[in-house]
């Protein structure tokens, strides 16, 4: 059971309305095309509804307005945060000079910590615990392979340097690693999905229909 | 509009089979011998080795971010561990970075309320938003002015920061997920212990993590979720997916993988008999 409901009016309810989106969505299985628009129409309507209600009630409210409106003076920095805010609510509308502003700032803070992070928190770590220390036969053969297929891989993605006949090898070597490593992770996909179907089925036959409860 | 043509066609009726046939499979549900839980403990024991080593009060952070779409393999799980540390007597302060993480996290915080969980030992820590940068500011402060009650307190008096906890359980879904936790976190404050508890999807994301120890532990597939759940004596309520229509999905995958690869493997036939390809 999904639990997701409380057993009360208000969880019968959504537990009745969950359920019959579901059939709704299934029902595309069947060819049932216009009814799943809508259900289609409602999930977006409703995510954009709660990002809103998300940004405004747990963001904006808490973070921004109420310190600025409670105590003003002890908040410099949320003035300085006051015109970005406002600046990104109307990039569409600003000129492109302004509105760059807010959007820089957005994307220069994420790359600098994604790219910070990735080098010292995986990066070098990684480079660290991949060399192989001196062991059993199993260890260095382990180490060799891993060492190779790292090798190919990153050969297949030099581009625009003349190949010769090794290199040309080495690449398409390289080329079919990545791809079954692209394999092997849809098939890692495929075992969420699959969950994620069995599991609506399974809503449907035990929290809605009853069975077993 | 019912689209007919679809309904009447292989592909439409292959659908339906299937559909009808998990269907079948998850009223049979998991028949001996079709065992959903790893039989190597390897992953399990690490997980319960993790947290049998936070102190009997010890405050554990629940970084609440699955997704909509990952969630239901690991829920049964993460029901489990979550009832587990309350249990084990810790306190849990949940937080999420990412908005559908926030929607599942106020669903999993009711019903730990509606299932008797002492409020005095679950903090809802709320939503920050930022994503990296959010959880860098966690580093050193995330305890929210509004936040009352003992737990709060006790997390003030510890400093107010990702600090104060003995263990940070990273709930993940494809967005901001373990990955995030180490570059960010685990290279800023080195001593708390990173467990997750994740989606298939990401399995081989975080193993390197694993291997070089920045995860403390990692239940990390439906097997290794399944074979922590079903190690506990107390049942949350939720169940496993059916080992028997998973089962009849990878089959169904592995028609189609194979009917794909011998149309790919016929035509290239076909060609060389033409004298179109060389071999």
């Amino acid at each position: 059971m999904s639990g997701l409901f409380p057993s009360d009016a208000a969880g019968v309810v959504g537990t009745w309305v969950a359920a019959l989106l579901t059939i709704v969505v299934f029902g595309r299985i069947f060819g049932e095309r216009r009814v799943f628009a809508l259900a289609q129409y409602l999930l977006a309507g409703l995510a954009t509804g709660y990002l809103a209600v998300l940004a405004v009630r747990e963001v904006l409210i808490p973070r921004l307005v109420g310190p600025l409106l409670g105590d003003a003076g002890a908040h410099l920095a949320l003035w300085l945060a006051l015109p970005l805010v406002v600046a990104m609510v109307g990039v569409g509308y600003l000129p492109r000079r302004v509105a760059a502003v807010p959007v820089a700032l957005l994307v220069g803070g994420i790359a600098a910590f994604a790219l910070g992070g990735a080098v010292v928190g995986t990066v070098l770590p990684q480079l660290a615990a991949g060399i192989v220390a001196p062991g059993g036969t199993g260890t260095v053969v382990n180490g060799l392979v891993a060492l190779i297929i790292s090798a190919l891989v990153l050969v297949s993605f030099v581009h625009g340097v003349p190949r010769r006949r090794v290199t040309a090898a080495a690449a398409a070597g390289g080329r079919w690693l990545v791809i079954g490593g692209l394999g092997a992770w849809l098939g890692y996909l495929l075992v969420s999905r699959l969950t994620l179907v069995v599991d609506r089925i399974g809503f449907l036959a035990f929290d809605w229909f009853g069975i077993g409860r | 509009m019912t689209d007919l043509r679809w309904r009447r066609s292989p592909a439409g009726l292959a659908a339906i089979a299937l559909l009808a046939a998990l269907g079948v499979a998850v009223l049979v549900g998991s028949p001996g011998g079709l065992q959903l839980a790893n039989p190597n403990r390897t992953a399990v024991t690490q997980f319960r080795s993790a947290l049998a080593a936070i102190p009997a009060d010890g405050m554990v952070l629940v970084a609440f971010d699955p997704d909509i779409g990952t969630y239901p393999e690991i829920r049964f799980a993460v029901r489990s561990a979550l009832d587990d540390l309350l249990g084990r007597g810790n306190g849990l302060a949940i937080v999420s970075y990412t908005a559908e993480g926030r929607a599942l996290a106020l669903a999993e915080i009711e019903r730990l309320v509606g299932h008797g969980a002492p409020s005095s030992r679950v903090l809802d820590l709320g939503f920050r938003t930022g994503g990296e940068a959010a959880l860098v500011g966690s580093v050193t402060s995330i305890v929210p002015d509004a936040a009352t009650g003992p737990l709060a307190d006790a997390l003030r008096a510890r400093g107010g920061g990702l600090g104060a906890f003995n263990l940070a359980l990273i709930v993940a879904g494809v967005d901001l997920g373990p990955r995030s936790w180490v570059e960010q976190v685990g290279t800023r404050v080195p001593g708390l212990p990173l467990a997750a508890m994740t989606p298939t999807t990401l399995r081989p994301e975080l193993e390197p993590y694993m291997a070089s120890g920045q995860l403390a532990a990692l239940l990390g597939t439906l097997r290794d979720n399944a074979g922590y759940a079903s190690s506990l004596q107390t049942p949350v309520g939720d169940r496993p997916p059916s080992s028997l229509a998973i089962l009849v999905g990878m089959l169904a995958a592995l028609v189609v993988l194979l009917q794909a690869g011998s149309r790919g493997i016929g035509a290239r036939v076909r060609r060389a008999v033409t004298g179109r390809e060389r071999w």
